[in-house]
């Protein structure tokens, strides 16, 4: 087991350093850079050039990455071209907005993703079963950034019971039922996805433990009794919670549409912005924080599995 | 009436009198702007034009103000910091301007020369403590012939600029003013200081939730008596999503909206809201470039594209909101001059013009058009362009677009039209202000040709040039304004560009917005503004 | 992760020794056949698909001309039945056209990444342990991005159109499709018949070919098809962005970003591309749980 974890964690450091190699390397690679955008087209060229080199974007490339690579082991992320703010700070801000809406949308999705997938398995071939799946893929199916659209059109501009875009300006977590009536509809939206990936798992985890474990004999029994689903939970919860863990880094890292659409002030529209702005340190640190929780959620994920069944140590 | 009775009464009038007098105050405006962030509230916006009109000029003064009571005229200069302000005669790179007395900043602090050179030094001096690249950079590049300034005594700074440049004035109300205490206040940071700033404005910065939402209050202190506002709190609201913009203000989240997307604009008038439109100094062309290679090199080309697009098409698919485009500056106004040629709609003489050209049916003119999926200013880039597209092609020209995003085409225009920057491209569809009469020299002069400057397409009319200089280096004003239209009238007949429309400033009102008169500017005021 | 886990458990132990046995595929066949479902998704996609193909004979119009004067016509008007687009175009026949493009991009990254991913997996399922890391660590570093976050960088870098949207699709999908296949290929390879195999000194590639393979393309194939619904998703998006294809090519994502605008105004229009992505992805996700279902054979039919 110890050798195990070693072995992971040495792996997840090199991922790590070529996730940073990547992300430096990809958004370097976007034409322009940053002084392009923070300064107005009639700039002359001598006064974009005098920046460029204050600011350190004509050195060559594998000095910035390691001067960068040495920042980001202090804790310093580096400072935003554009609004002069620290990277850390910014991030930290944006990422708690996006928890705000990604964690509900992630207990949502395990909730009634577990629920419709365990009542579809129980209910095997039957019309329940077919309607459940149906709608469980639907929610696959369907771009959840244009379902946002009509049911902000639904619900804020025709009915006028939900607000139409924003946080609201409460800051941070809801702390009144109007702060909470912001959620609603993003919240609704980025859970699609999961719950139709959690559901459409569930309900096949289910039919393979149920197949496994009940013979034929105690199906024909019918299969409500309280023992059987008990032991069905118990049994599909470690993978179910294995993929709700990843469901919860793909919130983090693929929110970006769904803030889009909702106006939501969070790590998704940051990354968004610094892309649109060429701002590089904002990118660079954005995408390494990012691409580092979904490495770090993968490493949880393999080591409660590896501790479940041995059989998944590698 | 006993004799307590009557005073009484009187003291009562007076008291209702009084009450109904003061304006109403639990008023609080909502703006969604385009921006996709909030502008950085430290006295110079980014951002751009929005920035500047909501958390610059509301918040801020300049020596020299833009002019907001005249709104039939593109908005000309006011007194600002400065009560005057003249050229030197003897040295005619020497601005003299005259400070006003008593204002003070927000955080009660004097403005004094002393404030206002430590000002001129955030921006131009980078050696001073106070130096803010960012401000720094958005400034210079309009303002980049200022050179040095003097402090003559306490009521006069003199600034020079590199070479004489009579439209100095212009460039002045870019450079903002903000209080030097609170900067040493805040720890000698700007990004400290963007927190609560401190300005000399009709409204002060008082609350920024980042990536949320910038709040403006009243200052009830303010100078100019005939602009405190009315309004008791403003609060801007990036919002770049036209769809979620007019959501926000169908649902009443918000009271008034930047830009609601054209096709919403008869709905939204059924439903009681205000659609503002007025003109002010902007214009959506394409920018041809005129090097080898490109078709636009030939003159009648250029033309014959100006004859082949129903501009009034475009107008009604924008329901409205622009009007048709026939040089950089409209048709009356002083600038514009007597040009030969008159465009329109007019598909023979465009093809009259090709044949002259060696273009006909069965060769049309092939053309790549650098095109943005959005940015300031540049409206609806997508289905304006497709409409041209549609329009001009059974006329001979065959045109393709290379799609960018707004970040690769102002890096285009900042390189040559040559360079790999461009993509091989042979013109860009880029909107552009001309809020300053010095505008022409940047756009179509060779000392502008890019990378120096943004005429990108290289075009040069050795007249022009002429024309337009000697118009910088005239001190008086009818002499200016002759130059600058002779000017004009050879540009609209050489075609550098393709001249398509003028946006009329869209904005949508709820209908409890009261007091808004719009100025033809890419700055408002909202300080008679009221909601109900 | 884990619905990687559930392709492999279908797909190794399900698998009977020796040589694939043709039987297993026509049970799996008949299976199929029998599941309603998956046999109207079926039938709905091939329509989709014909109608593609066929574009120029259902079409009704020129789907990039249109009359600027005659813009965002409502469903149900004479001549043009599904209404008329922002710049006046014909919304059946670009719905018609749009199939095309919106399939090629849906279809041809997974395909792509299907075969460079395959054989990247093969490689490193049968290859030492050296070439195994090298692959998997590289793939491991891509794979540790959002999906989404990568599309839309990649795009970003190397710009917008067609060929670009498929470039930068397909190198999301090829992580994924390799551990799919390294897995399945270490599983199977570690099977008795295969070692039997290799104990009689038969050729590596005669291996491949008739161990291997056969029994790691059924996994593939429930994977691969799993993606197309999410790659014609993202690609809707990338337009939706403006980052994939250009206008005024006919494209259902393109579409959506352009009626965006429009949907405030005339609801039900503006909302068709968005119906036809949904029911295009939706088809090929049932298609590929029902292929999933009936590979399985342990699940009564």
């Amino acid at each position: 087991m110890a050798r195990f974890l070693a072995a992971r964690l040495l792996h997840t450091v090199l991922i790590l350093f070529g996730v940073s190699v990547v992300a430096f390397g990809l958004i370097h690679m976007i034409p322009g850079n940053p002084l392009d955008i923070l300064l107005p087209p009639e700039a002359p060229k001598s006064l974009v050039d005098h920046l460029r080199a204050e600011f350190g974007f004509d050195r060559p490339l594998y000095v910035q990455y390691l001067a960068w690579l040495g920042r980001v082991f202090r804790g310093n992320l580096g400072t935003s071209i554009f609004t002069g703010r620290e990277v850390t700070r910014e991030l930290l801000r944006a990422l708690g907005n996006t928890l705000v809406i990604a964690v509900p949308a992630a207990v949502l999705a395990f909730g009634l993703g577990t629920t419709l997938g365990t009542v579809a398995a129980f209910n095997y071939g039957k019309p329940l079963d077919k309607l459940i799946s149906v709608l469980v893929i639907l929610g696959l199916s369907v771009p959840h950034y244009w379902l946002g659209i009509v049911l902000v059109i639904v619900f804020a501009v025709e009915w006028n019971v939900l607000p139409a875009a924003g946080m609201g300006g409460s800051g941070g977590l809801p702390t009144s039922w109007h702060d909470l009536s912001f959620l609603v509809l993003p919240v609704a939206t980025l859970s699609m996805i999961p719950i139709g990936v959690i559901g459409r798992m569930v309900r096949s985890t289910v039919l393979e433990i149920l197949g496994n474990d009940f013979p034929t004999a105690l199906r024909a029994k019918g299969l409500r009794s309280r023992h059987v689903v008990f032991h069905v939970l118990k049994n599909a919860a470690p993978p179910t919670v294995a993929v709700m863990g990843l469901q919860l880094g793909y919130l983090l890292g693929g929110s970006i549409l769904v803030e889009t659409v909702f106006n939501w002030p969070g790590s998704g529209q940051l990354m968004d912005l610094a892309i649109f702005r060429r701002d590089v340190p904002v990118l660079q640190g954005t995408v390494l924080v990012l691409a580092a929780f979904f490495v770090l959620i993968n490493l949880v994920v393999d080591i409660v599995q590896a501790l479940i069944d041995p059989r998944m140590r590698r | 009436m006993t004799r307590t009775t009557l005073p009484r009464i009187i003291a009562a009038a007076l008291l209702l009198s009084f009450a109904a007098s003061v304006p109403a105050f639990a008023q609080t405006l909502r703006i969604a702007m385009t921006a996709a962030d909030i502008p950085t509230t430290s006295g110079i916006p980014n951002n751009g034009g929005e920035g500047y009109r909501f958390l610059g000029f509301p918040a801020f003064d300049g020596l020299v103000n833009w002019d907001f009571t005249h709104p039939n005229e593109i908005a000309g200069l006011t007194p600002g910091l400065a009560t005057a302000w003249k050229i030197d005669p003897s040295d005619h790179t020497r601005w003299i301007f005259t400070l006003r007395q008593g204002v003070k900043f927000t955080d009660g602090t004097p403005v004094t020369a002393d404030a206002i050179i430590w000002n001129l030094q955030r921006l131009y001096d980078e050696k001073s403590p106070q130096f803010d690249p960012a401000g720094s950079a958005i400034v210079r590049s309009f303002v980049n012939m200022l050179d040095h300034w003097q402090k003559v005594d306490d009521r006069t700074v003199a600034i020079y600029t590199k070479y004489p440049f009579s439209f100095f004035p212009y460039m002045v109300p870019n450079i903002l003013i903000v209080s030097p205490t609170e900067w040493q206040k805040s720890g000698r940071s700007w990004t400290e200081f963007a927190r609560h700033p401190a300005g000399t404005g009709p409204f002060q910065i008082s609350k920024v939730v980042l990536g949320q939402f910038a709040e403006l209050t009243r200052n009830a202190n303010y100078w100019d008596k005939t602009r405190i506002p009315k309004l008791a709190k403003m609060i801007v609201i990036p919002m770049p999503e036209a769809t979620t913009r007019l959501a926000a203000l169908r649902s009443g989240e918000v009271d008034w909206i930047e830009v609601p997307p054209p096709d919403a604009i008869p709905s939204l008038k059924a439903a009681g809201f205000q659609i503002s439109l007025w003109p002010y100094p902007h214009v959506w062309p394409y920018m041809f470039k005129m090097t080898d290679g490109s078709p636009f090199k030939d003159e009648r080309v250029r033309q014959a594209l100006n004859y082949a697009i129903d501009r009034d098409a475009i107008v009604k698919f924008l329901n409205g909101t622009a009007k048709p485009a026939y040089g950089l500056y409209p048709p009356g106004n002083p600038y514009f001059g007597t040009p030969e040629l008159r465009y329109g709609y007019d598909p023979a003489k465009a093809k009259a013009l090709l044949k002259e050209a060696g273009y006909g049916p069965d060769h049309p003119v092939e053309a790549k058009i650098m095109i943005s999926t959005a940015g300031s200013g540049q409206m609806l880039p997508e289905p304006m362009n497709e409409i041209i597209q549609q329009e001009v092609k059974p006329i001979g020209f065959d045109l393709h677009f290379d799609v960018v995003e707004w970040g690769t085409m102002l890096v285009a225009k900042r390189n040559g039209p040559d360079s790999p920057a461009g993509h091989g491209d042979d013109a860009l569809n880029n909107s552009l202000g001309f809020a300053d009469p010095a505008s022409m020299f940047r756009y179509f002069s060779k000392a502008s040709w890019s990378p120096n400057g943004i005429n990108w397409g290289h075009f040069y009319d050795p007249k022009v040039d002429a024309l337009l200089t000697q118009a910088q280096d005239s001190f008086d004003p009818t002499q200016q304004t002759k130059l600058l239209a002779e000017a004009h009238g050879r540009i609209v007949d050489d075609a550098p560009w393709l001249f398509v429309v003028h946006d009329l400033n869209p904005r949508a009102l709820s209908p409890k917005v009261k007091g808004f008169v719009p100025a033809q500017s890419w700055y408002q005021d909202f300080t008679h503004v009221t909601v109900e | 992760m884990a619905d990687i886990a559930a392709v492999q458990r279908i797909a190794a132990p399900e698998v009977a020794e020796g040589i694939a046995p043709r039987g297993y595929w026509r049970t799996v066949a008949g299976r199929v056949r029998r599941d309603r479902l998956t046999v109207t998704a079926g039938a709905i996609l091939l329509a989709i698909v014909l109608l593609a193909i066929f574009a120029p004979w259902a079409a009704t119009h020129d789907p990039l001309q249109g009359d600027i004067l005659h813009r965002l016509e409502p469903v149900g008007t004479p001549g043009h039945l599904l209404g008329t687009d922002e710049t006046g175009r014909d919304i059946w026949s670009r719905l018609v056209y749009g199939g095309r493009l919106s399939l090629f991009c849906g279809l041809s990254p997974v395909l792509l990444a299907t075969i460079i991913g395959g054989v990247l997996g093969l490689l490193a399922g049968m290859g030492g342990r050296l070439l195994n890391s090298l692959i998997m660590r590289i793939c491991d570093v891509f794979y540790a991005f959002p999906s989404v976050l990568l599309a839309i960088a990649i795009c970003g870098v190397i710009g917008a159109g067609i060929a670009n949207t498929i470039l930068s699709l397909t190198v999301v999908f090829i992580p994924p499709l390799v551990r799919v296949t390294e897995s399945l290929t270490r599983q199977v390879r570690s099977r008795d018949f295969v070692e039997a195999a290799r104990a009689s000194a038969a050729p590596l590639h005669a291996i491949i070919r008739h161990q291997i393979l056969p029994n790691v393309l059924g996994g593939m194939l429930v994977y691969a098809t799993s993606l197309v619904g999410i790659s014609i998703i993202l690609s809707a998006g990338l337009s939706f962005l403006g980052l994939g294809v250009t206008p005024p090519a006919a494209e259902w994502g393109l579409m959506l970003n352009a009626l965006r605008q429009a949907i405030l105004v005339e609801h039900t229009m503006a909302a068709l591309p968005g119906v036809a992505i949904v029911i295009t992805s939706l088809c090929f996700n049932l298609l590929s749980d029902g292929l999933r279902s009936a590979m399985d054979v342990k699940l009564p039919s």
